[in-house]
């Protein structure tokens, strides 16, 4: 069909315009570019910043907001939301918590437990936003409040402790520690190791992003994002690809409340509150769309540095967690706009 | 015609109630505009032609308020004037009918008609007055709308009349029409000229922007052309041609509107429908499409055809009857049953229905097929998905800056282009072309055309669902005539007319047979 050919003029070719691609490359130079700017700052104003122990504790404390953050880019860039998330890791720790101490078995199993009752809230957030049809925000508004009911309810609203030196081994331990003895026999720390969470956040990440850029399943979840009846009339199965970002989410969710209970050697039922804003403040400093079909992985994870590293420095410039609360506010705020700028013609 | 020529010369004497000069409008990277005129008289219907991205939308932005001009002037009512809201210009008597549809769906026909501008009696709404108001307008306009109906319950042609009541009821002085005709039927847009050649009477300016060439002569005084943003000339209707324009327009000449059939049409029946029915939508709809032929269905809007497309396409369910290809009886419950049996359909809504709009060219392209450029593992082949890409690009000539650009920075041709690409890379058996050519310009026009020629050439079966009844007669070899949800009559192209059809199509069935 190559006789197919139209003699026309050239159209007015659009050149100059950003190319979506290109947008995308300023956007995460803008966002990497502010982290920059942060570091910087922070190392000014505090020596304490800028040392290798203070990097690892911010990373340290990247992975939870990181990892719910990843899970809720997948169910953002569909165009839904997941609110439950603060509520089902607090469930997913302390089921792990129980099930190594009031059923004695073994560590691993019951972290196993604990994420896959993420998962099986994933499941049913899925389900009664695919089947049911209820609009996401309250699919998983009902999912935040009867997790963290069961959570409360099944520990009798007390915190789980006593669970044992190994329990603490995935949120304490490390990867790469090298220590030394000195002269006295006492131990000398020469690089403290990549903490266990941080390692499985930058894993998931990779896998994550992978997924989202070289898949099917990955396309199909921006394609459904962009144009749901599109997809549907393209073909994609856009009921299982949108459950299957909510149980992403919730197995991500059961995740991050096994490593934070394991952290604090204690699973409490009170853990995680609001913990589901910080990691959709996370994806949409990142640069991922509220209305869906624009989002990247690594945008999300430098959205969470964002917030980690205000967090952090702030903290050691002695700003209270009111006025962080205010300032993290507005850099959503200023961000979010910045990026509207951006997009408006 | 010789009323018109009269016309025109008193018209000449006319007064000018709109004067652009010079106006230039520049968007980062594109000169949208550049030292255009334009003049606009009362009493007059003074049309706007040029091909998609010639400016004719931006030029009315720029009268109505939406844009400011970067040059230039405009003078409305002998002054000199600078709009930088709708409201304002609504306000000076400039109404504009948008050609996408600003309605919003949740509230009723005549809350959406008085949006803004509700009667009102103290702090409340004047609601009987509201809905006797709205009624005149539907009433004016002769089209049977309850007034309190939900909007989102109208069809796009209802919505399209809706929006005509609405710039009606603004009493304006320059109406603007933006492809007002666009989602209509034969005889709605036959209302629509009835009121246009009222206000006309009355001494409103209308300025008309339509592809609808042919339908013009109906109520157009003069024709300003424009092309790739520049002005190219201004003529009475009556002393240029068609042609001339078109020519024009695209700064060629077109010999003909349709292609030289390449295909030969056979008795092989490829594909059949025996007796579906949907409740309440459409019933016992029966027919058989042949090897290399084009089928048309020709119906006035809401006649059924697209609602039976979409049911063979499962898109829609059906409460009984048969779909067989090539003899062997179809399942089909979802749209993915019948990609994989073979039958592929391109919705009369690209945008809401055929593109993921601000995703990629080549991703757009490979969207129904991604088997094909991935592994068994669901990965990604990207040098296959490229290249699928590019084939398609080049195959149906893709008008496009890279496989990368997001598809609502294209023009309407090319959007319809890649639908096209995206199911061809499924090889389909059977296409339905919903709609195929709406909004599209005329060179792209002719290119789609040739395109669908070729593939029932090819042994595809095509199927060109229109509401332009001259492209259904141009293009089809046979032609099924729906009327409220049934098959009134399958008629040869080349032994009917354009009379016959509308008699079928109207329900005066099987009078013929």
């Amino acid at each position: 069909m190559a006789e197919i050919t139209n003699e026309k003029p050239p159209e007015a070719v659009q050149v100059n315009r950003l190319s979506d691609r290109q947008k995308d490359i300023i956007q995460k130079f803008a966002a990497f570019g502010s982290l920059v700017v942060l570091a910087a700052v922070f190392s000014i104003t505090s020596s304490a910043f800028l040392t290798v122990n203070n990097g690892m504790t911010i990373a340290l404390q990247v992975t939870s907001i990181g990892l719910l953050g990843i899970g809720a880019t997948y169910v953002i860039i569909t165009g839904g939301i997941d609110l439950s998330v603060g509520s089902v890791l607090a469930l997913a720790g302390v089921v792990a918590a129980l099930a190594v101490k009031e059923l004695g078995l073994p560590i691993w199993i019951g972290m196993l437990l604990g994420i896959l009752t993420g998962s099986a809230c994933g499941v049913i957030n899925g389900f009664v936003v695919t089947r049911l049809r209820l609009p996401p925000f309250i699919a998983t508004l009902g999912m935040m409040l009867i997790a963290r009911g069961v959570a409360l309810q099944i520990t009798g609203a007390r915190a789980v402790s006593g669970l044992g030196e190994s329990f603490g081994e995935l949120g304490n331990g490390s990867l790469f520690r090298f220590e030394s003895l000195d002269d006295q026999g006492f131990p000398v720390v020469s690089f403290p190791g990549i903490p266990y969470p941080v390692v499985l956040m930058i894993v998931i990440a990779i896998a994550a992003g992978l997924m989202l850029n070289r898949t099917v399943l990955g396309r199909y979840i921006y394609a459904i994002g962009s144009n749901a009846d599109a997809a549907r009339l393209s073909g994609v199965n856009v009921t299982r690809v949108t459950a299957f970002t909510y149980i992403v989410s919730g197995t991500l969710a059961g995740l991050t409340g096994c490593v934070l209970m394991s952290r604090l050697v204690t699973a409490q039922p009170n853990e995680g509150v609001a913990y589901e804003l910080d990691a959709i403040a996370s994806a949409v400093i990142g640069g991922t769309s509220l209305i869906g079909g624009v989002g990247t992985i690594s945008g999300t994870v430098i959205g969470a540095f964002v917030i980690g590293i205000l967090r952090n420095g702030l903290n050691m410039n002695g700003v209270s967690a009111f006025t962080q609360q205010i300032i993290i506010g507005l850099v959503i705020l200023v961000t979010v706009w910045i990026d509207q700028l951006r997009n408006r013609r | 015609m010789g009323g018109v020529a009269a016309n025109a010369e008193i018209l000449d004497a006319a007064r000018v109630l709109l004067k652009l000069d010079g106006v230039s409008k520049e968007f980062p990277g594109v000169k949208a505009l550049s030292n255009v005129h334009f003049d606009l008289r009362a009493g007059e219907v003074h049309a706007i032609c040029g091909e998609n991205g010639a400016g004719k939308s931006t030029l009315m932005k720029i009268v109505s308020g939406v844009y400011q001009p970067d040059g230039g002037i405009i003078v409305y009512n002998g002054e000199p004037v600078k709009f930088t809201s709708t409201l304002q210009s609504e306000a000076a008597g400039i109404a504009i009918i948008h050609q996408e549809l600003n309605l919003v769906p949740h509230l009723s026909v005549a809350e959406n008609i008085y949006l803004a501008r509700e009667p009102r009696r103290g702090f409340l709404v004047d609601r009987r007055k509201l809905l006797a108001d709205a009624r005149r307008c539907l009433d004016r306009l002769g089209v049977d709308i309850d007034p309190t109906r939900q909007v989102r319950s109208l069809s796009v042609a209802q919505c399209q009349m809706v929006e005509i009541a609405k710039a009606l009821s603004l009493n304006a002085t320059v109406l603007i029409m933006d492809e007002p005709t666009s989602s209509l039927t034969e005889q709605e847009a036959q209302l629509l000229f009835r009121v246009i050649r009222d206000l006309k009477a009355s001494g409103t300016g209308i300025v008309y922007i339509s592809h609808r060439l042919d339908e013009m002569a109906a109520i157009v005084d003069r024709v300003t052309v424009l092309r790739d943003g520049r002005y190219i000339s201004t003529d009475n209707f009556n002393e240029i041609t068609v042609d001339d324009i078109v020519s024009r327009m695209v700064g060629r000449s077109l010999e003909e509107k349709f292609p030289e059939p390449t295909r030969t049409p056979t008795e092989e029946i490829v594909f059949s429908v025996k007796g579906l029915t949907r409740r309440g939508v459409f019933s016992d709809i029966s027919f058989d499409i042949r090897r290399g032929e084009i089928l048309g269905f020709a119906g006035l809007m809401g006649a059924g055809r697209t609602e039976v497309a979409r049911a063979i396409f499962g898109a829609d369910p059906f409460d009984s009857g048969s779909i067989a290809l090539n003899g062997n009886e179809l399942t089909i419950t979802d749209p993915r049953s019948a990609i994989e049996a073979g039958i592929a359909y391109l919705s009369e809504d690209r945008k809401a229905q055929g593109l993921a709009v601000k995703m990629p060219v080549d991703v757009n392209l490979v969207m129904a097929n991604m088997d094909a450029v991935s592994n068994s593992l669901g990965i990604i082949d990207r040098q296959r998905h490229r290249a699928a890409g590019q084939r398609y690009v080049d195959l149906l000539n893709i008008r496009t800056p890279s496989l990368s650009q997001p598809v609502r920075l294209l023009s309407g041709g090319n959007q319809q282009k890649i639908i096209i690409g995206k199911w061809l890379f499924r090889e389909p058996r059977i296409m339905f072309f919903d709609e195929p050519t709406r909004g599209i310009d005329v060179g792209a026009k002719f290119a789609i055309y040739q395109i669908m020629d070729e593939l029932a050439a090819r042994g595809i079966g095509i199927v060109l669902i229109s509401s332009e009844l001259p492209e259904v007669l141009g293009l089809s070899d046979r032609i099924a005539v729906f009327h409220e949800g049934r098959i009134t009559a399958t008629l040869k192209t080349s032994e009917t007319s354009q009379e016959e059809i509308m008699l079928y199509a109207s329900g005066r069935s099987r009078v013929g047979e």
